[in-house]
């Protein structure tokens, strides 16, 4: 064993860069690894996660409280596991008009005296808990203190239900969405409340609705009937949970995939070239006596050492990096403080130097197996037919010889080149695919910011100390118009209809001014803009949610205005103002409808200063309340920061793979290196040799590896608009001309010899009189 | 100096950590001479031979090749020189081994830029002058010993070379083939190829050598001018 590791010793002594490169490409790949894995993760089982540490409800019941005692309740315990409750609920209009789209009435108030319990744990994440009389606890997704102060969340203050007004103190946030609000026992029983809410955790089966559905009726059998009055099972949470997160796998599932293919054929490279170039050394080692087995085991211990060091440093790294960016995203989606699991870490600290022993195995054995003089002469085999004869017509033609030398390089080792050439390749796919994705992304999210316009305007809302606007939309629409800046304006006004067929009303935004040229005529998926009365344009959420289809006629009704429209487009979006659950339909009166009914959005000259012109707004007309719209998703930036980061990372990995498979043609061809130099090649022409060899195969790469790159955009693009359930318009897919694709082709190029030039140069550098001389 | 000198040492010293492999060596080889180094192993001759064909630098001392002192050119100059001025074999070929024996001799043309039909043809004429025409087709790995040897000292004449460098030319060949390769040296240095050789073999350097160097621990331990046999 001693003798093993003095020979494992000087091994890595003597081949410093190859140990220095096994030890990066491992720490690169582990770090790509660990982050793809985390993401993969945290994509996957993010409401799972959150609803464990919640101890979420599998079941959130309300029984009638005129039918059932809290005493009754309190004694179903069949198949349950936990429970809390029971709670008082109210169900309460909420007075004031709409503070936003993210709270509208009814409100779901129930009283509980803390926010703690067996099951559903609530994250109070701003304020406090509600404690005293006239208090309420809001219910929404958890938001850090800068995007808090600056969101809407932060101007609510108190909200108005049943005739009584009650003071914000606190936002918490339900996985389970057990409520809308909380207030104390006390104060909901002064709701007058009808419902009381029971959280259950049941102990048997509770894998699907179906289950739940069993489980809840094992509580519900001794308590008489109906008096269960809604149950809601945990699996409509997760579904909608699903629907967001599952937006990121699709985008961010293939560089996971791409990562550890990356890895593969990289450690695979690497390992076994060290093993190959060594063949010499293990020539010599079993004349000196080595077992076979000692043999393998040299080679191992050489390899494993650098593998084990790059992957805890890899593994660090992946985690520190990871950390930061999973939990920033998952956030923003109620997903809590994120982490990196500890399966990660094991995979990390154990799969790639596993892999790396594993691939060095093979050669390894092959070692172990030849014989001493077969090893002490492996490499100086005569070469076979197709390589010489690329040889013999590249040494024929006008390009400078150390081009054409270089260019003949890669046909002497067909294996390594394969190898090299195969990262090259997920190198350039993963560039490629990055490029699209953000490029698509980053158009479908200014194709929304675009269409919202930079500013909205609503007359302000006298439920929350604002005054609202006397203004006319008439003179609201010139007072804005005469505002300086000003570009564009829409302006909207929303009413909800019954629909003949359908059972959830539907809203129609009736529009007019710049709709469709700030914007929405550009996001249309199908059809056209609509041109005249009778018309109606869908966003793509609603059309494919009701099933509705460019031109379907529809039957729209309210309060003895009945109308009939044709579906003659589907937007990718609504407006801003309305979701994307409401109609566009041209402009018209609608009667009763008060100042604030109306929605305006304008559009600034470029270069305007946003808060300026807001100011400018409020100055004019303290009546109206603006709003900074131009902002863009969430989604966009995490997907192109991670896009980027896997990009470059596998990029490096992938020059690391070159930079290897030269410094391995360096030291096996240097011999020949130092007759080149004895016949004059200068160190210039030695970098041309070397760097050729590899552009030759990034050129290559960068044309196999755009098509799959292409392709996979192609895919995956659609893919994650599925899961958000909208359709995306064909503008968006189109990110490619000729020039980004040269540059793909660039990029391989630039991959390949960015790998070289280093073990290029110090080849250039070397001093080879000694080899010229010895055999 | 003249321009019969071809190459000048003065007190060339070569250090390898502790141990000098090169100490203090003053050599003068004037044009048309063939001088033959001979000595015990690792007494510096090999390292003699790099510092005349400046493939590696003197700790101290001036190496002067051809009117140029080696010792100041950067890499780039000195593969230019070597290109134009300088030809090598060595005890084990060097050859390429993916390229056919013509293409390896022509190789030494088309790195200065010469097209490869001008460089093949050259080296074809070589190929005849030496005798082996007939293998130019021919990969080094189906080349006897000598034939190899005669293939390098093809490469190495290709830019006509003021100065022909040999470290144990006939080393690895059997004594037949040894012959062939010192006649060719011979015949070279008869019409008027200048000639430095490094050897064990007496009968190579007596046969031909016109000047005799005995190496002895990094110096030089005795000249004497050869009547050749
Ligand atoms: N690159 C080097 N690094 C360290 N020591 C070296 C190097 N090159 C040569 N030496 C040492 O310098 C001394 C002279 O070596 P050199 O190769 O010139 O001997 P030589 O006379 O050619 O021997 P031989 O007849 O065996 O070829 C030796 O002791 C050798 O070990
Ligand atoms: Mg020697």
């Amino acid at each position: 064993m001693r003798a093993v590791w003095a020979a494992a010793r000087a091994a890595v002594r003597r081949r410093r860069l190859q140990t220095f490169v096994i030890g990066l490409v491992a720490f690169l790949c582990t770090a790509t690894v660990v982050v793809s894995l985390a993401l993969l993760d945290a994509t996957s089982t993010p409401f799972d996660r959150v609803f464990a540490a919640q101890r979420g409800a599998h079941a959130v019941a309300a029984f009638d409280r005129a039918l059932v005692s809290d005493a009754q309740l309190t004694g179903a315990r069949e198949g349950v596991a936990a429970s809390a409750g029971p709670f008082a609920q109210a169900t309460v209009s909420l007075e004031s008009d709409d503070p936003g789209p993210w709270l509208r009435g009814p409100l779901r108030v129930v009283g509980r005296a803390a926010p703690d319990g067996d099951v559903d744990r609530l994250d109070v994440w701003q304020g406090r808990w509600a404690t005293g009389p006239g208090e309420v606890v809001l219910n929404a997704v958890p938001a850090d203190g800068e995007r808090f102060a600056q969101g809407p969340l932060s101007a609510v203050s108190e909200v108005t239900v049943g005739g009584t007004t009650l003071r914000v103190v606190g936002w918490a946030w339900s996985v389970s969405a057990s409520a809308d609000a909380w207030a104390t026992p006390a104060q909901v029983a002064q709701l007058d409340p009808a419902g009381t809410q029971m959280l259950y955790r049941f102990s048997g089966d509770v894998s699907s609705r179906e289950a739940v559905r069993q489980r809840l009726s094992g509580v519900t059998t001794g308590l008489p009937g109906r008096s269960l009055l809604a149950a809601q099972p945990y699996q409509v949470m997760k579904d909608e949970a699903a629907e967001t997160a599952g937006v990121y796998l699709p985008f961010l599932g293939p560089f996971g995939v791409l990562g550890l293919l990356v890895a593969v054929l990289i450690v695979g490279n690497v390992v076994s070239g060290a093993v190959v170039s060594g063949f010499r050394h293990i020539g010599v080692l079993k004349s000196l006596g080595f077992t076979p087995r000692q043999v393998v085991a040299v080679y191992l211990t050489m390899v494993s050492v650098p593998a084990v060091t790059g992957a805890v440093l890899g593994t660090a790294l992946g985690v520190a990096g990871a950390y930061p960016l999973l939990s920033d995203t998952f956030r923003d989606l109620g997903y809590g403080q994120t982490g990196v699991p500890t399966w990660v870490w094991v995979a990390g600290l154990l799969g790639v130097p596993g892999l790396v022993l594993l691939t060095a195995l093979v050669p390894a054995r092959r070692a172990g197996r030849l014989s001493a003089a077969e090893a002490i002469s492996a490499g100086s085999a005569p070469r076979r037919g197709r390589g010489l004869r690329v040889q013999r017509a590249l040494s024929g033609t006008r390009l400078p010889r150390s081009v054409s030398l270089g260019l003949g390089l890669p046909f002497a080792r067909p294996a390594r080149t394969a190898l090299t050439m195969a990262s090259l390749l997920l190198g350039v796919i993963t560039v490629t695919f990055a490029t699209g994705l953000s490029g698509s992304l980053l158009r479908v999210a200014a194709l929304g910011t675009e269409a919202g316009g930079d500013i909205g305007i609503r007359p302000g809302n006298p439920d929350f100390n604002e005054t609202m606007s006397t203004r006319t939309h008439q003179e609201v629409e010139a007072l804005l118009r005469g505002l300086p800046g000003t570009e564009r304006i829409g302006i909207s006004v929303t009413r909800s209809y019954a629909m003949v067929g359908q059972s959830s009303p539907v809203q129609v935004d009736f529009v007019r001014g710049d709709v469709a040229a700030m914007g929405h005529e550009r996001q249309l998926i199908a059809g056209r803009w609509m041109s005249a009365p009778g018309e109606v344009v869908a966003p793509t959420e609603m059309a494919n949610e009701r099933g509705l289809k460019v031109g379907d006629t529809l039957t729209l009704e309210v309060a003895g205005d009945r109308m009939t429209v044709t579906l003659v487009g589907v937007t990718m979006m609504g407006l801003p103002g309305s979701g994307d659950d409401a109609l566009f339909a041209p402009w018209r009166e609608v009667p009763g409808a008060t100042p604030d009914d109306y929605y305006y959005q304008v559009e600034v000259a470029e270069g305007t200063d946003l808060a300026g012109y807001m100011g400018a707004v409020r100055a004019a007309d303290p009546g109206l309340s603006p709003w900074d719209n131009s902002g863009g998703d969430d989604v966009t930036p995490v997907v192109t920061t991670f896009a980027t980061v896997l990009a470059l990372l596998l990029a490096t990995v992938a020059a690391l793979g070159v930079l290897n498979t030269v410094a391995l043609d360096v030291l096996d061809r240097r011999r020949d290196l130092g007759m080149l130099k004895s016949i004059g090649m200068t160190p210039r022409q030695v970098i041309t040799m070397l760097v050729t060899s590899m552009a030759a195969l990034g050129v290559v790469g960068g044309l196999l590896g755009i098509p799959f790159g292409l392709a996979a955009h192609r895919l995956v693009i659609p893919m994650a608009a599925d899961s958000a359930k909208i359709t995306l318009p064909d503008s968006v897919m189109a990110v490619w001309n000729p020039v980004t694709l040269a540059l793909m082709v660039l990029c391989g190029v630039l991959i390949a010899v960015l790998g070289a030039l280093l073990p290029a140069r110090s080849a250039a550098r070397l001093t080879i009189a000694r080899v010229l001389h010895n055999e | 100096m003249t321009t019969e000198t071809v190459v000048r040492l003065d007190g060339v010293r070569k250090e390898y950590g502790e141990t000098a492999a090169l100490d203090g060596v003053s050599l003068r080889i004037r044009r048309g001479e063939a001088v033959a180094v001979m000595g015990p192993s690792g007494c510096g001759k090999s390292t003699l031979l790099n510092m005349v064909a400046g493939l590696d630098r003197p700790t101290s001392g001036e190496v002067t090749v051809h009117g140029e002192r080696l010792d100041l050119m950067s890499e780039t100059r000195l593969a230019l020189f070597r290109r134009h001025h300088l030809g090598m074999i060595f005890q084990f070929f060097n050859l390429l081994d993916d390229l056919s024996a013509l293409d390896n001799v022509a190789l030494a043309a088309q790195l200065t830029g010469s097209p490869a039909g001008t460089a093949r043809r050259r080296a074809l004429e070589l190929f005849d002058e030496l005798g082996i025409a007939d293998r130019r087709d021919l990969y080094p790995a189906a080349l006897s010993g000598g034939e190899r040897q005669r293939v390098a000292v093809a490469r190495a004449l290709m830019n006509r070379p003021a100065l022909l460098l040999a470290d144990e030319p006939t080393g690895a060949l059997d004594s037949r083939a040894g012959e062939q390769v010192m006649d060719l040296l011979i015949d070279l240095n008869q019409i008027g190829q200048t000639l430095l050789i490094v050897t064990h073999d007496e009968r190579l350097a007596h046969r031909c050598a016109s000047r005799l160097v005995e190496f002895a621990d990094g110096r030089i331990a005795a000249e004497s001018t050869l009547d050749r046999v």
